[in-house]
């Protein structure tokens, strides 16, 4: 209801703010099958086959045919207010949860200069490499970026962002720098998945940046954040060794080429966590042959207790000018230890079509 | 080797087609000089500026328009698949906007002809005084 009160108010502002300003829609979807073609599960948990696919939103397919885990829609609404000043808001609903629609952005944008642009509102955390974009699926190759690498279970913030944009001789460097907070009363991932209770995650102090350098066919990109972490359990604050908060540092680096017909992508990343290391890693290439591109991708997850990879192999196919075929296996291991299994071995198909609009 | 005729054949396909020639056209009154990776930044949003400083209003031809895909492979170096996949990841995380599209090579003729801030392409045939011609590919 209150949602919808929102929808309402934003559509109402957006009309009677039309004769002024120009209004632009856009979107994208993803309408994606898979099942598990086998798979352990973890029996200490009760839990059949899983191919957990979307950690954060917790998208997991099992031995049934299921259209939901992966699929989603997105309708994005911006406004131009000229002079510099825009209003955008992104709404996403996803099978996941359900196709219920949330604001996953919403914010104001004010152009600076040629160089610099302020945003405020509530954004994606720019995080990984793909993270910001995670939800638009035609823009990359695969169906989703690597499970292993996308695990955290925060991944919006409400705060203000500065994004620069120079030319450096033959480079285009870019990236922002970003401040601000996100407080999930309940967050899915914690109470669904990894546990049973409502948990409520704060990530505050968040303070980030994300530098890009881009040339020709070779893209790097650099990531850091660091936030403070609160949670409660039950309504209960949670204390880690007496503190009732503990600091996560986050660090990344991509690079990526696209050179003639070869597509070579990867990432690597580190959060530092109450003194523990979670390292992970995506490598992924990919061949162009015309509208297809057939690809292999190997991502990781490594930290003391919670291991896991996932090799994958697959093609992409641009059959049409807006949208794309895909199709992948995924093939997880599961290596943890200590009662730190996510979901067990699996191998599971997917396939589906990703568009924009 | 059977894999080489599947690689071969896209390629003698696109090459036998790609055969019109593109003009990147501005307006005549536009005394800036381009190549093309300045061109190519300012059709992906990298560049906002000509080299004299002045503010550039890049123009797109409509993905029905046969100039379009010219443009995008020759001198962008990417089909216009690509290229779309490129603007999704700017335009839904509010990095970019992409050049505003018209639909036909006189529409860009006339709306270059009409802004010194602009710049366009079209197919070189139909070119003609009313702009002024920066590079063909």
């Amino acid at each position: 209801m209150k949602k919808s009160l929102v929808a309402l108010a934003l559509c109402t502002a957006l009309v009677s703010t039309s004769s002024v300003a120009e209004v632009d829609i856009s979107g994208f979807a993803s309408v994606v099958g898979g099942k598990v073609l086998s798979g352990e599960g973890v029996p200490e948990f009760g839990l059949e086959p899983t191919f957990l696919a979307n950690y954060p939103i917790v998208g997991f397919y099992e031995e049934d045919w299921s259209f939901k885990p992966d699929s989603k829609y997105g309708l994005q609404i911006s406004a131009d207010l000229t002079e510099g000043l825009s209003a955008t808001a992104q709404l996403v609903g996803r099978g996941a949860d359900d196709f219920n629609a949330e604001f996953e952005w919403a914010y104001l944008s004010y152009v600076l200069n040629e160089h610099w642009t302020l945003q405020a509102g509530k954004k994606r955390l720019p995080l990984y490499y793909y993270s910001d974009f995670f939800d638009v699926s035609y823009a990359y190759l695969w169906i989703r970026p690597a499970a292993d690498n996308y695990t955290w279970q925060i991944f919006n913030y409400n705060g203000v962002n500065a994004q620069f944009n120079y030319q450096v001789n033959d480079w285009t460097v870019s990236g922002n720098i970003y401040t601000g907070r996100e407080d999930d009363t309940e967050n899915k991932l914690l109470s669904e998945f990894f546990g049973s209770q409502p948990i409520r995650e704060i990530w505050k102090n968040i303070l980030g940046g994300v530098l890009s350098l881009n040339r020709d066919w070779l893209d790097l990109r650099f990531t850091y954040m660091t936030y403070q972490n609160e949670r409660y359990r039950n309504g209960v604050q949670v204390t880690w060794d007496g503190d009732d908060s503990r600091r996560g540092k986050f660090a990344g680096v991509s690079a990526n080429v696209d050179y003639n017909n070869w597509v070579v992508l990867t990432e690597f990343n580190r959060l530092t966590l109450d003194g523990g290391d979670f390292d992970t890693y995506l490598l992924s290439a990919g061949y162009r042959l015309g509208q297809w591109t057939p690809f292999v991708s190997f991502a990781d997850f490594d930290s003391e207790s919670e291991m896991h990879s996932t090799a994958s192999v697959g093609a992409r196919w641009d059959f049409h000018s807006s949208a794309a075929f895909k199709v992948q296996n995924d093939d997880v291991t599961d290596d943890g230890i200590n009662g730190q299994m996510v979901a067990g071995d699996s191998k599971a198909i997917t396939f589906g079509i990703d568009l924009v609009f | 080797m059977n894999w080489l005729k599947f690689v071969a054949i896209p390629l003698v396909l696109s090459s036998a087609v790609a055969t019109a020639e593109v003009a990147v056209v501005v307006h005549p009154s536009n005394a800036a000089s381009l190549d093309q990776a300045e061109i190519s930044r300012l059709f992906t949003g990298r560049g906002t500026t000509f080299s004299n400083g002045s503010k550039a209003t890049p123009l797109n031809l409509a993905e029905s328009a046969p100039a379009r895909a010219e443009f995008d492979s020759k001198v962008l170096g990417k089909s216009s698949s690509q290229m779309k996949a490129y603007w999704s990841k700017l335009v839904f995380t509010g990095k970019g906007t992409p050049p505003k599209e018209l639909a036909t090579d006189a529409d860009v003729k006339a709306a270059v002809a009409a802004d010194a801030s602009a710049i366009g392409y079209i197919d070189a045939a139909a070119v003609d005084a009313s702009v002024k011609v920066v590079g063909k590919f």
